[in-house]
């Protein structure tokens, strides 16, 4: 499916024409799309289980372990305090490894999802247009990429 | 509240002509970008070339209200490790919008909120946006009126407790610019103002901390030291438990706070809104990127502000100034930098409230205007300049709702507002963005669940709750209704949103979905169509 136009079409805009375009459940059997489905969900909710989780257990651990929070590292430095900038290192190394594993493992495969679907959409669009569409069919196309404006 | 006023006229003055510079600039800029061609994907949307840089300013802008600059960095003057604590979930918080939510909604997403559902839902999607659009109207007025409320609390800072003719004039003067922006400028407007409010946002935090750090020669241990010298609870100031110790109770109201914070985010009405209009998704994951590091940057700052207020001011000059310790940062720009940097500021902590306010009553409108009028009333055959007359119209509406509560809740809290607000999103909202997103058995009937139920939920307890009666800072401290212990209804209210979306899913026995219709859903939220 294309890109999401800004603009607007006046038919009804959902439920989307989905009846002519049958292709793209063919892409939902491909292996390569079960792959990037898993390669995706399961780093995402790994990495927010991680980042989430580990900050409401450092909001609870000062009820079950305070001696430890409270025990001075340097100066005023306090176990607490340090975990909890910690939390901010946290973040940083999950931003990190979130957009290296995205850019390495994901884009790849679903821009080859992406060239696959638009094949198999020109192959239809070549050998089914009659000719009334035809005219309808670059403009509808047209709207559906962005403007740069 | 406030029993004096806390800075001197000078600098009222400085503000005032600040602020008015500050607004009339961007008034200009924001109409002279206005939407010119009656097209409502410039309304909702904006400018869709903008850069990463520029989008995760807007998305900061649109995050972070006066409630962080003020009110996170009061608390962390008054109870220490607490405050800080409370400024490392305001961070977390991206982090579930960042790993999660931010593309597949992106992928799949138009206008609102209400589109990606009615994709995955199109049958019965009536009635969901319908449930929706209450939602995000709810989510929208509370914390609307939560910055309207704020404007007064910081009008107060100046000149003691204001008469009702100065309140009344302070609300609406703010509302009216609130509609101005949202109804005339859209959503160009709205940037417009975010953008400037967030380099100012970021750079004020830094500057000023930077300067705190200065006065300790950049030695951080020493202003902790100093800091806890000067709070008058010494070494436990930098301990977990000043605010939320003690009771358990105390230590669920902070979880549920916590909770509220980190899960309500992915679920704000006007950063959801923000988060479609990058070009493609990749633009999209780098904006939030952005927002993550100026925000986290934003929050690191306002600790330091925090203890550098106790650090040089002492507990009891803030506190007598203000109870809740709002009026830190101003002291303590008062301090540094006298009635300049004070005027700086408080122009800074305006601005943030207005923006926050322009995106607020922006989401609202649109979710009123797409998804109630063009999306149920219309059903979809609204014309272009119709809807985006709507949309303003809405955006009025929504305003002066807005200002007459404000003008009704003199005496709310910000603080609690802002708070129900997120509550409401992670209950009601979340739950049901998770399951469209990612669970292929969700139907119609577990949306509404979630969505009524969840907002109910975290209503209801808030109305029983300690905020509304029985404490002495309540609205009603001589009655006594609250059976619900804690201020915050979040620890019940996301369970049983999670809950009820599911309960409501699996009772679901009427017409189901088409399964091709998740499929295609799935491709194009994994897919999509970007590059």
């Amino acid at each position: 499916m294309p890109e999401f136009s800004p603009q607007r079409d006046d038919i009804p805009a959902f439920p989307l024409p989905h009846i002519e375009h049958t292709a793209p459940s063919r892409i939902s059997d491909h292996p390569e799309f079960h792959s990037l489905r898993r390669a995706q969900r399961r780093f995402g909710v790994r990495a927010t289980v991680l980042s989430v989780g580990g900050f409401l257990l450092y909001v609870l651990l000062p009820s079950f372990v305070p001696a430890v929070m409270n025990q001075p590292l340097f100066g005023r430095l306090t176990v607490g305090l340090v975990l909890g900038l910690g939390q901010f290192v946290l973040m940083g190394v999950t931003v990190r490894c979130h957009v290296r594993h995205m850019r390495t493992r994901v884009d790849p495969l679903a821009r080859g999802l992406r060239s696959r679907l638009r094949e198999t959409e020109r192959r239809r669009a070549r050998s089914a247009p009659p000719p009334q569409t035809a005219g309808q069919r670059p403009l509808r196309h047209g709207s559906r990429g962005f403007r740069t404006w | 509240m406030v029993s004096a006023a806390a800075i001197d006229d000078s600098s009222l003055q400085l503000t005032f002509v600040l602020f008015l510079t500050v607004v009339v600039i961007t008034l200009f800029t924001a109409l002279l970008t206005a939407p010119q061609r009656d097209e409502i994907s410039e309304f909702y949307l904006g400018d869709r070339a903008m850069s990463p840089l520029r989008n995760g300013l807007a998305l900061c802008g649109d995050y972070l209200s006066a409630a962080t600059l003020l009110g996170s960095t009061g608390l962390v003057a008054l109870t220490g490790y607490d405050g800080l604590m409370y400024l490392g979930g305001t961070t977390v918080a991206w982090m579930t919008v960042l790993l999660l939510i931010a593309e597949p909604l992106h992928r799949t997403g138009r206008f609102t909120l209400g589109d990606t559902v009615a994709l995955r839902l199109p049958r019965r999607q009536r009635p969901v946006r319908v449930a929706l659009a209450v939602c995000v109207l709810a989510i929208a007025t509370l914390y609307l009126v939560a910055q309207l409320v704020g404007s007064v609390a910081l009008l107060t800072q100046f000149t003691g407790v204001p008469s009702g003719t100065t309140r009344t004039l302070c609300v609406v003067v703010i509302g009216v610019f609130v509609i101005l922006y949202a109804s005339l400028g859209g959503m160009p407007g709205a940037t417009v103002i975010q953008i400037i409010k967030a380099v100012m946002l970021v750079a004020g935090v830094l500057f000023t901390a930077g300067w705190v750090l200065h006065r300790f020669d950049w030695n951080p241990g020493a202003l902790l030291e100093r800091a806890s010298e000067r709070s008058g609870s010494g070494l436990s100031f930098l301990e977990p438990g000043l605010r939320y110790g003690g009771t358990v109770s105390n230590k669920l109201d902070f979880l549920s706070l916590e909770l509220a914070i980190v899960l309500g985010l992915a679920a704000l009405p006007h950063v959801l809104m923000r988060l479609l209009t990058p070009r493609n998704a990749g633009v999209l994951r780098s904006s939030v990127v952005w927002a993550v590091g100026l925000v986290g940057a934003v929050c690191l700052g306002a600790g330091v502000l925090g203890l550098g207020a106790t650090a040089l001011l002492g507990r009891d000059a803030i506190e007598s100034t203000d109870r809740t310790g709002n009026a830190a940062v101003l002291l303590l720009a008062h301090e540094l930098g006298g009635s300049v940097l004070t005027a700086l500021l408080t122009c800074l902590a305006y601005l943030t409230l207005l923006a926050v306010a322009v995106g607020l009553t922006l989401a609202g409108a649109s979710s009123l205007a797409h998804d109630l009028y063009g999306g149920v009333i219309r059903r979809g055959r609204a014309g272009e300049t119709e809807e985006l007359t709507v949309a303003r119209l809405s955006g009025a509406v929504i305003g002066v709702l807005g200002i007459l509560l404000a003008l009704v809740a003199r005496g709310a809290n910000t603080a609690t507002l802002a708070f129900l607000a997120f509550a409401i999103a992670a209950s009601a909202i979340l739950p049901t963005i998770v399951y469209t997103l990612f669970w292929r058995r969700f139907s119609a009937k577990g949306a509404l669940f979630s969505l009524y139920g969840g907002l109910f939920c975290s209503v209801l307890p808030a109305v029983f709750s300690p905020v509304v009666s029985s404490a002495p800072g309540s609205f009603y401290p001589e009655a006594d209704f609250a059976w619900f212990p804690l201020q915050n209804p979040g620890i019940v209210s996301i369970p049983a949103g999670f809950l009820l979306g599911w309960l409501g899913t699996v009772l679901d026995r009427g017409p189901g979905e088409d399964p091709a219709t998740h499929e295609e859903f799935e491709v194009r939220m994994l897919v999509g169509a970007d590059d």
